[in-house]
């Protein structure tokens, strides 16, 4: 092919060099006044008073605002449970508490960003404070501190999985593994904290101008939220500097819009700019679950895993954001690629009052892969089976159930998937099955190294029944010859590199030079609806409908049209929700197979981790742009890396104590995995663009376990929790006295 | 937003001694790798007017001269790296100064900035210390020349008065049968402040330790010096039997405490025997070098 499969150069890519790309930092609008929003700063109270009176006071304040200025105030990606500003006067009971610490109060915009500020510091909130509760488990307790007391319960979400009897199958048995796991929170730490301006455009519409990751909700989030029929509410993407879930839900787009609104409704007509700093970024918007997981699995001699039984927790945090579906994810991959005929799953998604939770990179597969590759690992342990040939034993085939009971759609690789990559990282296929390469020599006798192996798979595309739709336009212009094709579509290119995808994809279709391609994009009044650039799916949804308009198009074409103009909106098939009792459904219309190695050096020491290499095999059905692929590979490898031993999010009654990037640590280029290598695999997907699946996420998901596992090799010690920073790894080894039980 | 309102760039020690004097809510600034992000943080009170000491000819003085180094309080980080005489004759300098910020920062961090700071593990004090530097210092009535200790009032609060100016370091250079090495705990890997380090300087007789300097950071409110260890060091062999008494010394003498996040002082005294042993070991190797030519490439990151 001439496009489809070609290290194409990115189509941002010079304008992201020279500079000349502007990131919604980087927008500055003839007289714009500046906004500073007034945070909770406190985890749970009822706010009494508000007295704006100094701050409207302060010379060069042009206005402040508060919960009685939000036309409708609530908001939220799965259910409305969020006020947009806490405090008295909401139409909505209960906005007058704040449940986080990065809840907004208040919203100052004045002439300069230090006037704002100060003025901001001049509000003075009276404060009711209520009872705190950040333990998980102790917020489910029937007397528990409510945080949504209209809920009757801080359990917001319970999914259950039956599955044959688990009972009866663990008599048949031979070995059980039980455990208890633990994971940690995480920060998305992207590159542009957020930003934006909010202004009324030459047609009257309320405009923002920001990074997210969907143009059209966040659209109907403002509109909810302001009252406005969705056709007032304008939503404009422009360059966007990271994302990984973290731009899903809402930070300053409702406030800039409500502002740019009541300041245009007092005869006010000029933009509004806000900057986050990193401090404020990092109590503003969600993190990823912390879960805890109790397994206990089971398994014949023969190497038959024929029971699990899984307890789900995560962490929600304050407000659902998007729980309830990384909940789902995480319920379903929490027994991980393989075809286990009894199965037990109870999940539970619970409030409190920590920072909320939310997507991050994975959704949920991460936290649940950890705890379901852990117990393998620890089963062919048991067993004394190498966990290569223990997974091949157990892997879901073509054909395979579920544990909700329906099979995986066609094209199931993830046999060939862990093959491959035991291959690469020097497993070998015997008489007597796989057997794994010779540990590694330790190169001092404090330096141990180890090598590990976990595997998983993740969705592409929306689940559970939700009705996945993504539209795309095209529109072709010449004579003889397609001199000129336009495609507009709304797919944010958040660095992933969607952008350069979709032109590759329209070429292809159109069979015409990359350069002939016009895209416009991210723009609600110029596109249509695509979806979220999340769950892997961007390359496949919007892949699939430039492709089929392509297709249309280029029939009228042949047939002498002159312009054409295609609108098509691709629907995949559809998918279905848990069954309240047994968890049946048709979860997901496709689905992406990853398998991954991973070779440690534990510093007995120090108890500093390192990883030397990593292999990460990813069947992506087809790589539209090989080395985009290989980006993303690399990208979420350190980004796991960062995870699984450094990054270390804190919370104390609610306070987040690792609020700059000083003391919340992410990689440096000196602590990342010194060698990655990709597999980058294609297994096309029957309903895949050009058979394409999709690799976001994929890469993420296994390498906490195949870490876990590494370390295991090197020292013989389990480790249940993470990240492996030092003083865990040496309390691990035993050289520091283990933590008193918290 | 503005975090200054006057800007000086004088010429001469005097000048800028002069406008640190005449100007209200003046503050000395050098690389200011730290004391801006202060500033700008809010953690500095808030400063007028800043004297910017990077074009004073004395501040930027390198050279040997009767034994000792003398580095200028303002010279770049990255040109004092690149000195072959640091690394030959104050092996634990280089080494620390390497260690420091990114390649970036070094460009513009200095020396006298780090210990100005008065931070109780800053990487170049913590050598600085280790290899008994003493320091110049002018201010209106005069230069002298002070021990390093004598700059540090508590943990980032300095001795020097706001009319007073760090000019260079006089570092004693190693002679034969001596040498030096500094050694850190970090994470992440490059860009963050230590957990713990330490500084280790030694004569050696035959097969004894004849004379060791032993700096550690953060122990207390200022720079370290672990005396009762380097006495039960002294005169001893690199056994098995010293190093443990050493460590055992150490641990009594050294006040770890634990830092919200980073490290517990459990994790720093366990870290203290480790960094001890490395960092000894290493320096009792480099005594055995003849010099310079022998000293093979440091872990230097770039």
């Amino acid at each position: 092919m001439k496009w489809v499969g070609q290290s194409v150069h990115r189509v941002d890519a010079v304008g992201k060099v020279t500079g000349e790309t502007l990131f919604p930092g980087d927008v500055n609008l003839p007289n714009q006044a500046y906004m500073k929003i007034l945070f909770a700063q406190r985890p749970h109270a009822i706010i009494r008073r508000i007295d704006t009176s100094k701050a409207e006071a302060l010379e060069g304040v042009i206005a402040v605002f508060t919960a009685k200025d939000v036309p409708n105030n609530e908001y939220g990606l799965i259910m409305p449970d969020q006020p947009v500003l806490c405090g008295p006067g909401s139409n909505k009971p209960y906005a007058d508490r704040v449940r986080f610490i990065g809840d907004q109060v208040a919203l100052v915009i004045a002439e300069t960003e230090e006037i704002a500020a100060k003025a901001r510091d001049l509000i003075e909130v009276e404060y009711e404070d209520l009872p705190v509760v950040t333990d998980m488990v102790a917020a489910m307790q029937p007397d528990a501190p409510l945080l949504h007391p209209d809920r009757g319960s801080n359990v917001f979400c319970h999914y259950r999985i039956r599955k044959g009897d688990v009972e009866e199958a663990f008599k048949r048995c031979d070995v059980i593994i039980e455990g208890e796991y633990r994971t940690p929170s995480q920060e998305h730490a992207y590159l542009q904290p957020e930003a934006g301006v909010g202004y009324i455009d030459e047609e009257g519409r309320v405009t923002i101008q920001v990074a997210g990751q969907w143009t059209h909700e966040d659209q109907e989030q403002i509109a909810h939220a302001l009252n406005l029929p969705l056709e007032k509410v304008r939503v404009i993407y422009p360059a966007i500097g990271g994302a990984f879930g973290g731009r899903e839900d809402m930070s300053i787009q409702i406030v800039l819009a409500l502002a740019a609104l009541r300041l245009h409704e007092r005869g006010i007509n000029r933009p509004v700019k806000i900057i986050w700093s990193r401090e404020e970024s990092i109590i503003g918007h969600h993190k990823r679950h912390p879960f805890l997981i109790r397994a206990k699995w089971g398994a014949t001699k023969e190497g038959k895993v024929i029971a699990a039984e899984m307890q789900l927790i995560a962490d929600g945090g304050a407000y659902a954001y998007t729980s309830t579906k990384v909940l789902g994810n995480a319920t379903l991959l929490c027994t991980g690629p393989y075809e286990i005929e009894n199965v037990k799953v109870d999940s539970y998604a619970v409030y409190t009052n920590n920072i909320p939770t939310g997507a991050f990179r994975g959704f949920g597969g991460p936290q649940a892969l950890f705890a379901a590759e852990t117990q393998m690992n620890r089963l062919a342990e048991a067993l004394g089976m190498d966990v290569v040939e223990l997974r091949l034993r157990n892997v879901l085939r073509e054909g395979s159930l579920l544990s909700v009971g329906t099979p995986l759609p066609k094209g199931v690789s993830i046999a060939q998937v862990i093959e491959e990559c035991a291959k690469a990282a020097g497993w070998q296929q015997t008489e007597d099955g796989w057997k794994r390469p010779p540990k590694p020599q330790n190169p001092a006798p404090h330096l141990w190294r180890g090598i590990g192996f976990a595997c998983g798979f993740k969705n592409v595309g929306f689940s559970f029944g939700y009705p996945e739709q993504c539209w795309a336009t095209v529109e072709l212009y010449g004579g003889a010859e397609i001199e000129r094709a336009i495609v507009r579509h709304a797919g944010a290119d958040v660095g992933q590199g969607a952008h350069t995808v979709m032109a590759q994809i329209a070429a292809e279709t159109l069979g015409i030079p990359l350069e002939r391609v016009r895209l416009v994009l991210s723009d609600t009044a110029l596109t249509d609806n695509s979806g979220s650039a999340s769950a892997s799916r961007m390359t496949f949804m919007a892949g699939n409908a430039i492709k089929k308009a392509c297709e249309a198009a280029l029939e009228k074409w042949r047939a002498e049209e002159r312009p054409v103009m295609i609108r098509y909106q691709y629907r995949p098939p559809a998918t279905t929700p848990f069954d309240p009792q047994t968890g049946k459904c048709e979860p997901n219309f496709a689905y992406g197979y990853v398998a991954q190695a991973a070779e440690v050096e534990i510093d007995t020491e120090t108890g500093h981790v390192r990883l030397l290499r990593v292999v990460s095999a990813d069947d992506v059905g087809k790589a539209v742009n090989p080395i985009q692929v290989q980006g993303q590979i690399e990208g979420a490898v350190v980004q796991a890396a960062g995870y699984a031993v450094l990054e270390n999010f804190v919370q104390k009654d609610g306070y987040v104590l690792t609020q700059h990037l000083s003391t919340y640590l992410i990689p440096s280029v000196l602590d990342i995995p010194e060698r990655v290598d990709s597999l980058i695999l294609e297994y096309p997907d029957p309903l895949g663009p050009y058979g394409a699946r999709g690799v976001g996420e994929m890469p993420f998901l296994p390498l906490t376990p195949a870490v876990i596992a590494a370390v295991h090799d090197a020292s013989g010690v389990w480790f249940s929790e993470f990240p492996l920073i030092p003083e865990r790894v040496l309390r691990g080894l035993g050289k520091l006295k283990p933590l008193p039980a918290s | 937003m503005a975090i200054w309102t006057h800007y000086y760039i004088p010429q001469t020690l005097d000048e800028a001694l002069s406008l640190l004097c005449r100007e209200p809510q003046s503050k000395a600034i050098a690389g200011g790798t730290d004391l801006l992000l202060e500033l700008q943080q809010g953690r500095h009170p808030p400063v007028r007017t800043l004297v910017d000491l990077s074009q004073i000819a004395a501040l930027q003085r390198l050279e040997m001269s009767q034994g000792a180094l003398w580095i200028g309080a303002s010279v770049p980080l990255n040109r004092v790296i690149a000195w072959p005489p640091v690394r030959h004759f104050a092996t634990a300098l280089c080494e620390a100064i390497s260690l420091i910020g990114g390649p970036q920062v070094r460009n513009v961090a200095t020396l006298g900035g780090n210990v100005a700071h008065a931070l109780p593990a800053a990487d170049g004090a913590i050598a600085l210390l280790a290899l008994d530097a003493q320091v110049l210092v002018a201010s209106p009535e005069g230069q002298r020349l002070q021990p390093l200790l004598a700059c540090y009032a508590g943990p980032g609060k300095t001795a020097l008065q706001r009319a007073e100016i760090i000019v260079a370091f006089q570092v004693p250079a190693c002679e034969k049968e001596e040498a030096s090495a500094f050694r850190r705990v970090m994470r992440p890997q490059g860009v963050a402040i230590a957990i713990e380090n330490m500084g280790i300087w030694l004569r050696r007789k035959d097969e004894r330790i004849e004379d060791i300097r032993i700096a550690v950071g953060p122990s207390g409110p200022m720079p370290f010096r672990a005396r009762q260890t380097e006495q039960v060091l002294r005169g001893k062999p690199l056994d098995e039997e010293t190093l443990a008494e050493a460590e055992k010394v150490l641990k009594s003498e050294a006040r770890f405490r634990t830092s919200p996040h980073r490290a517990t002082a459990e994790y720093r005294y366990h870290l203290a025997g480790v960094l001890l042993r490395q960092t000894l070991q290493t320096a009792w190797e480099r005594t055995q070098l003849n010099f310079a030519e022998e000293l093979g490439p440091l872990s230097v990151k770039g």
